[in-house]
């Protein structure tokens, strides 16, 4: 990289630490030279050497510390210098000692040991007991103890690198009560590559540079002067978490923008439906399976609902013998208050008949409902307490099954992205004919869309008033939902995990 | 959903064809219906339409593949010997199950493989089509068993009688108490008076009518050539589709048929009745619903690969089918064998004006000023329950929609609210970095004063600075986006801390509320952030606005 562009990409911790790593050296080192926060000089050492200007070796090594008895000493000189020093002009009652040295009774013990174990002072018992220093002990005086000279050095000190008499010198100095202490320690140590070399030749500026561009700055004009630190824009920063629709609701939004996009005018309905309008209405017998007290819920209160009586009276003898629509019916004997019960809405279709039936509904016109169903089941992988489904209808005078057709290829182009269908014949007891939609996904093969098929006269006409060709048709949507975002287990599109929110994907 | 489990090489058999898998996958496809698993020659397909029950035997499904394919066309052939053998019903059964229809088949002799596949017809049309026993059962016995002319009669609940697997009588009504099939369908016999029963010639009880058989008279097994078939119902319609249907299956395996004359105390009739209807049907009809235009002869030709008979504009509809009630039905079989895939798509050419429901502009507005406000969209399901909604919020139940049939507690009733659900979720993610502030949009129902759903949206923001007053910003600043007049005003509510909880007011009426979570609360959910929450009822404010 260009040495001139890296220099000015500089960040102020790191132009302060550049120039003192002449020296390889320890970022304690580089603390007490800096005058940095030690997380300020790692953090200068970590952009250096992401800009390849320096290798920080992190080996871990047994080092000396000092512990605060060796660090005063280091500054304040040994107590067994001052003990000598005080015995020198004569000897000394051992009750005098601590007094006379100002040294605490602690240190008097352990130079009293110490001493005579080198043979630098004597004990006489005469009166009292008393310490006389011996010719030896004088000679010490006049050099420097070998436990001061290590002292001298820079801590922590890698131990691997002392001579063999500094490492005994130490061995001595460890059993001495907070003097030095080895450990085994990571030490981050940081030293000049080529790059940062050359860095370091074409000077690093410091006063020149701006690095918050702050309002005062502005304000002042200082700016015009300076120079700006150049930005290493590509080095990873982390994340924010800012609001976000939820992935499936958003893919739903995208849904039914499309459904409006294409001439449908959304519908809407109640979670809670009588049996009337959630099936009765679609022509589905009173004893059709799917109406088992084990396929819908029911509710413990309001049990049942109102209901327009004129409707319910064209339905009825629809049901029953057909009535007016060229029909059979289904030969049973419809019961009225069974249509008032209250279910939860069990399919998205339930909404259609309202519409069909309102004083509102257009012809031609193009409807769809995009909703929250629910189905007696247990819950697991596929099965959730309530899912989305999104339907609706189409109703125009001379539409034929090849209309239907044509809507759902455009469905399948609109959904799946494919042109290529397969159409089966279906069941479903308001379509006659009834078909499933199969599509082609480009990735995932052949899978089912949704079902459709046109509506039976006997649903239209009780509540339209006349026959009049409808196309009806379902989608599962929380199945389309799954392939768009990539998802395997159908409860992730209610998912509870923030975490899996805030990193999913919106489109 | 039936299904039914048969030999791959009997349905070939039975077809004349030898057929390959993926014919077999295609042909299915007429019927309904889908494969549904294959083991060796051993294959299982489901059906989809619950109106054809002729189909829930393979007999029937041949019948039907070998229009299909062109081998046999048109009505299927089936001869009936009239017999004199008699059933006679006796007018109490009337309140009950007033309706039976039978037939005698003789000369093949029953190998495992057969009375399996009777067994199973047996079992799928008495089960599913007949309602689990209530609309139609099915019985089946040794014709050299029993003597005509059998009575279809009530019985004494005393009266004694060897049930099928038992070693010794027992009285009808200990049947219900003592036997699997008692316990499993006596709720079905709800007359104290007397039991529907058949007793034949000999005054032998044959079966408990809809329970069980006889063990010495209403036993098949394996060798026995010959046997007696009923259906007994609530539905005579129903009780002659069964008959009409299993004599098809037992003449097409070889079985020669007999009537059976039912006597009813104000008439008699032949069964099985093998009544074919006639529906007149033209072209016409065809092009109207499907578009197409066919030439001559060709709808007879559709038609009769779907085994309609078809002449002069009149359809013929097989006696073992009764969903067929209008003439879109055979319409959609015309076009079955036509082809679904042989349609030229045709596209839509009306205009139509396109628009969301009235509710949702306001709706979406309001998650993008809250996804504005850096909340994180959830979305829950509505089904929840009351301990979640109101005991550990420490709030009373307004008014609940309650299931009455629901699977498991944890989703028996309908949210009234949506705030508990979003603390539950905090709940969940204790160890995802704070500050969580996430909100939910959708319908909630309450059944007070009436019935009625309203669409909400609420938000909570956990962290450890979280206080009321960033929750009336945030509310405040929201509301005023949509132009609202928003006040608020002093409001306790068990789970807030009370000082610290205001009702929302937009032109002087009450949307909402909002305030600092309890601790107490925050202890039932396990939370140790405060957090700050707000619930509006935007259905509410859609009024208001509105006006």
């Amino acid at each position: 990289m260009d040495v001139k562009k890296l220099g000015a990409s500089l960040h102020q911790y790191e132009r302060r630490v550049l120039p003192e790593l002449a020296h390889a050296l320890s970022v304690k080192e580089l603390v007490a030279k800096t005058g940095l926060k030690e997380v300020e000089v790692v953090r200068a050492l970590q952009w250096l050497e992401n800009k390849k200007a320096i290798v920080v070796s992190t080996k871990p090594q047994e080092w000396v510390f000092l512990e605060k008895n060796g660090e005063e000493y280091a500054e304040n000189g040994l107590p067994e210098r001052r003990f000598l020093t005080v015995l020198q002009e004569k000897p000394l009652p051992v009750g005098k000692l601590a007094e006379k040295t100002g040294l605490n009774r602690e240190e008097v013990n352990i130079c009293l040991g110490l001493l005579r174990q080198r043979g630098f002072i004597l004990l006489l018992k005469e009166k009292e007991l008393s310490a006389k220093i011996t010719d030896s002990g004088r000679k010490s005086l006049q050099g420097p103890f070998s436990e001061e000279l290590l002292l001298q050095k820079k801590f922590p000190v890698e131990l691997a690198g002392l001579s063999a008499a500094e490492r005994k010198v130490v061995d001595e100095l460890r059993k001495r009560k907070s003097m030095v202490r080895v450990d085994t320690q990571v030490i981050k140590r940081a030293e000049l590559t080529e790059v940062g070399k050359k860095l370091l030749e074409a000077g690093v500026r410091d006063d020149n540079i701006i690095d918050a561009l702050t309002p005062q700055i502005l304000v002042s004009g200082q700016w015009k002067n300076k120079s700006f630190r150049r930005f290493d824009v590509t080095s990873p920063v982390p994340n924010v978490s800012f609001g976000k629709k939820q992935p499936y609701r958003a893919f739903l939004d995208q849904v039914r923008q499309k459904f409006v996009a294409l001439g449908f005018q959304e519908m809407d309905g109640p979670v809670v439906e009588t049996e009337f309008w959630n099936m009765d209405a679609l022509f589905m017998p009173q004893f059709h399976s799917a109406r088992d007290i084990h396929d819908a819920y029911y509710i413990k209160e309001p049990k049942a609902g109102k209901l327009d009586e004129s409707i319910i009276k064209r339905v009825k003898s629809a049901h029953e013998t057909g009535g007016d629509t060229g029909s059979t019916g289904w030969q049973y004997v419809f019961d009225v208050e069974r249509a008032k019960k209250h279910v939860l809405r069990s399919q998205d279709t339930a909404i259609s008949p309202r519409t069909l039936a309102s004083k509102d509904l257009k012809i031609p016109g193009k409807y769809f409902q995009m909703v929250r169903c629910f189905r007696h089941d247990v819950i697991d992988a596929t099965h959730l307490p309530d899912f989305n489904q999104v339907g609706g209808f189409v109703i125009e005078e001379q539409m034929t099954f090849r209309h239907l057709t044509g809507l759902l290829k455009m469905f399948a182009q609109e959904f799946a992205q494919t042109k290529e269908i397969k159409l089966v014949p279906g069941y479903f007891p308001f379509t006659e004919p009834s078909v499933e939609l199969y599509a082609k996904h480009p990735q995932l093969g052949w899978i089912e869309l949704g079902g459709a098929g046109m509506f039976r006269p006997e649903l239209v006409k009780p509540l339209v008033g006349r026959h009049v060709q409808v196309c009806a048709w379902g989608l599962g949507v929380d199945r389309l939902g799954m392939f768009n975002l990539g998802l395997k287990d159908i409860r992730s599109l209610f998912s509870s995990d923030i975490d899996f929110l805030r990193k999913s994907r919106v489109m | 959903m039936p299904s039914i489990t048969f030999s791959f090489d009997d349905l070939c058999l039975l077809v004349g064809k030898r057929l390959s898998e993926a014919e077999l996958t295609h042909l299915l496809d007429y019927a309904k219906a889908e494969l549904d698993s294959k083991f060796g020659s051993e294959i299982t397909v489901k059906y989809n339409d619950t109106n054809q029950p002729y189909l829930w035997c393979v007999e029937g499904l041949a019948r039907l593949l070998k229009g299909v394919l062109g081998r046999q066309k048109g009505l299927a052939k089936i001869t009936l010997k009239k017999s004199a053998a008699k059933i006679i019903v006796d007018k109490r059964v009337r309140k009950l199950r007033p309706y039976i229809a039978g037939f005698i088949a003789k000369g093949v002799k029953l190998d495992d493989y057969l009375l399996k596949q009777l067994v199973q017809m047996q079992e799928k049309l008495s089960s599913n089509f007949g309602r689990k026993r209530a609309k139609i059962s099915i019985g089946t016995y040794p014709l050299n068993a029993l003597e005509f002319p059998v009575h279809y009669k009530l019985a004494d609940p005393l009266e004694k009688f060897i049930p099928l697997s038992f070693h010794h009588s027992v009285s009808l009504r200990e049947v219900l108490d003592k036997h699997e099939k008692g316990k499993e369908f006596g709720h079905l016999l709800k007359a104290e008076s007397g039991y529907p029963v058949l007793v034949d010639a000999k005054k032998d009880i044959l079966s408990l009518i809809p329970i069980i058989n006889s063990e010495q008279s209403g036993r098949l097994v394996v060798g026995d050539d010959s046997f007696f078939f009923e259906v007994t119902g609530t539905d005579e319609r129903a009780v002659n589709l069964v008959a009409n249907s299993a004599a098809f299956a037992c003449f097409e395996r070889g079985f020669e048929l007999h009537s059976l004359v039912v006597e009813y105390p104000e008439r008699k009739i032949v069964t099985p009745t093998l009544t074919t209807t006639r529906m007149k049907f033209k072209e016409v009809e065809v092009e109207k619903l499907l578009g197409i235009k066919l030439k001559a002869g060709q709808l007879k030709s559709l038609l009769e690969g779907l085994r309609y008979g078809y002449a002069n504009g009149t359809a013929v509809i097989p006696s073992y089918r009764h969903d067929v009630m209008h003439a879109v039905d055979i319409v959609e079989d015309a076009a079955i064998m036509y082809g679904y895939g042989n349609f030229e798509a045709a596209p839509l050419t009306s205009f139509t004006v396109g628009n969301i429901k009235p509710m949702q502009r306001m709706i979406d507005t309001f998650r993008e000023l809250w996804v504005g406000a850096g909340y994180q969209e959830v979305l829950s399901p509505v089904l929840i329950n009351k301990e979640l909604l109101y005991g550990k919020m420490h709030v009373p139940d307004k008014g609940t929609v309650e299931l009455e049939n629901f699977v498991s507690m944890t989703y028996s009733c309908v949210r009234s609210w949506v705030l508990p659900i979003l603390l539950e979720i905090l709940s969940k993610n204790k160890h995802v970095e704070y500050p969580q502030k996430i909100f939910e949009q959708g319908v909630v129902t309450l059944r007070a004063p009436d019935l009625h759903d309203e669409e909400h949206i609420a938000g909570v923001s956990a962290h450890s600075l979280a206080t009321f007053t960033e929750g009336k910003q945030v509310v405040q600043s929201i509301l005023q986006s949509v132009g609202a007049l928003v006040e608020f005003e002093e409001f306790e509510l068990g789970c807030f801390i009370p000082g610290r909880a205001a009702n929302v007011l937009v032109n002087g009426t009450h949307i909402g509320f909002l305030g600092e979570i309890h601790p107490q609360v925050l202890d039932e959910f396990g939370l140790s952030t405060p957090v700050v929450a707000t619930e509006l009822n935007l259905s509410k404010l859609h009024e208001i606005i509105k006006k």
